[in-house]
């Protein structure tokens, strides 16, 4: 199972600098934030479709669209129960649904599929390593960004570890397919304690192997990967800045908001 | 609270960091659609049994260790978004909360770091922890995603607060199984990693562990059963308490 996001492929937007990707992917996430009409925060998702098939991430896309379906539609059921609108269209002891309510449901279904959406476009276009790097070039202290991507590295490592496990204690009659949640949560702890010691095990290995390289969390770094901004990275940056400010303007001047104070 | 940043300067640490993240990102990873209880935002955690047994063994690490995980989780389930600030922030005090309220918490606790399982203590201090770090987990992650008008503050709190503590009570059964050989075949427990220079001491470690405690539960009953209008407001005000307090241990 191939547990990573990333397409390998040769677009204008996998060719950017991994500091644009970051920092557009949060603006892009500001987007659908400025609006609550469904009408606007749909025009936003339809947008980031685009871009997502510009940017050749939509056979991601596919590999979540029951999640993305999941979204729109628990929000749109959950959300007129909590959100109140001056328009009542159904009423039953103290739930009440409005026009408004129900408008403002489906937004927010259409605002969490774009945040989903707008992260596919990241992570499809951007490697485990880009992403490190953007990080620490963007200050990120240097242990941090080590921890991080030696966990990122060490994820698929411990779920296939994880995946033998299962198999091992699933050949000596451990039951994983009945029982309720309680239940099934203990027949976990079978499989949980031999992946927490083979994993725990690598750590005084692996200090001792990086301290006999001479690593030093404090020490300054060079580097063998030199990122560089471009052009394209600053007309992405200034397209993308430019659509969020439109985004806060139009809103801020009351338009794309079904319940104003939300 | 000091041992959080000191941790950083030691190679051990960064490790135990990296592989706590990796294996409760890869637990997270495994069940993350397995029982969604509400998409995209979250499921049965069956992974959560990991948190707190990681933060009463490697402390600080646990709790950068926990956060990181969880941002991975979110990067290779596909659901990397805003959310995933809080998701951080609430899972660094999942993992963080534990070990420094282990001996702050008095007269609970004895301000001993090292366990003793036997006696009356442990079954309830740990009980007692599973249930405000997970209490304060809950209404910061809620908190958050109702101000971006994700999810109801009153449903994710409720369901995370659930959701964590039935699976941290769980993971005591792991933490019985595996404390003995960290302590004493692999020496990894975080006190006896760590220089003692650099572990420090809380600043007011009873009075922000109760601040924690009276946060995470007022901000969770309060705000989604019994001032349901108010709930956002109440979930600033509890996660801006429940921030000072951690900044106290």
């Amino acid at each position: 199972m191939n547990i990573f996001l990333y397409l390998d492929e040769n677009t204008w937007f996998h060719r950017l600098d991994p500091r644009t990707k970051i920092i557009g992917v949060l603006l892009l996430f500001g987007l659908p934030l400025a609006f609550n009409d469904p009408r606007y925060v749909g025009a936003v998702a339809l947008g980031l479709v685009a871009l997502g098939a510009a940017a050749k991430a939509l056979p991601n896309f596919w590999r979540m669209r029951y999640l993305l379906l999941l979204l729109v539609l628990f929000s749109s059921v959950l959300w007129p129960f909590f959100a109140k609108g001056p328009t009542p269209l159904w009423s039953w002891g103290p739930l009440e649904v409005s026009r408004e309510s129900l408008l403002f449901g489906i937004a927010m279904g259409l605002r969490l599929a774009s945040f989903v959406a707008a992260g596919l476009i990241f992570l499809s276009t951007t490697t485990n390593e880009e992403f490190t790097q953007g990080l620490i070039r963007l200050r990120l202290p240097y242990p941090v960004a080590f921890a991080f991507s030696t966990a990122l590295r060490l994820v698929p490592t411990f779920a296939g570890a994880g995946a033998t496990i299962v198999q091992a204690q699933v050949s000596r009659g451990l039951d994983l397919e009945s029982g309720n949640v309680f239940q099934r949560g203990r027949k976990f702890i079978p499989l949980a304690v031999p992946l927490f010691i083979y994993a725990v095990r690598h750590t005084n290995l692996l200090a001792m192997a990086l301290e006999s390289r001479g690593f030093s969390p404090l020490a300054q770094r060079t580097w063998y990967v030199q990122l560089r901004m471009r052009r394209d990275d600053y007309i992405a940056l200034a397209v993308l800045a430019t659509l969020f400010v439109a985004a806060v303007a139009l809103r801020l001047a009351g338009y794309g908001a079904v319940l104003p104070r939300l | 609270m000091t041992a959080v940043l000191t941790m950083w300067k030691n190679t051990r640490m960064i490790i135990l960091v990296a592989v706590c993240a990796a294996i409760y990102a890869a637990a997270l990873i495994a069940f993350k659609t397995a029982i969604p209880l509400i998409p995209g935002i979250t499921e049965v955690r069956v992974a959560n049994i990991f948190p707190m047994v990681f933060s009463l063994l490697f402390g600080p690490a646990a709790a950068w260790g926990t956060a990181i995980g969880n941002l991975i989780g979110d990067i290779f389930g596909g659901t990397l978004g805003l959310g995933s600030i809080f998701g951080f922030v609430g899972n660094f005090l999942l993992g963080y909360l534990p070990y420094a309220m282990w001996t702050t918490l008095k007269p609970l606790a004895n301000g001993e770091r090292a366990i003793t399982f036997a006696g009356w203590r442990f079954p309830v201090l740990y009980a007692v922890l599973a249930f405000v770090s997970s209490a304060a987990c809950g209404v910061v992650i809620a908190m958050w995603l109702q101000v971006l008008g994700l999810v109801p503050y009153q449903v994710l709190s409720t369901i995370i607060t659930v959701n964590d503590t039935v699976a941290s009570l769980i993971g005591v059964l792991l933490l019985l199984a595996v404390y003995g050989v960290v302590q004493k075949q692999l020496r990894l427990l975080w006190w006896e990693v760590m220089d003692p220079a650099d572990i420090g001491q809380p600043i007011a470690g009873t009075v922000g562990a109760w601040l924690v405690v009276v946060g995470a539960v007022a901000g969770w009953i309060l705000g989604a059963y019994l001032f349901t209008g108010q709930a956002l407001i109440i979930g600033i005000v509890a996660t801006v308490i429940i921030l000072v307090g951690s900044a106290l241990l």
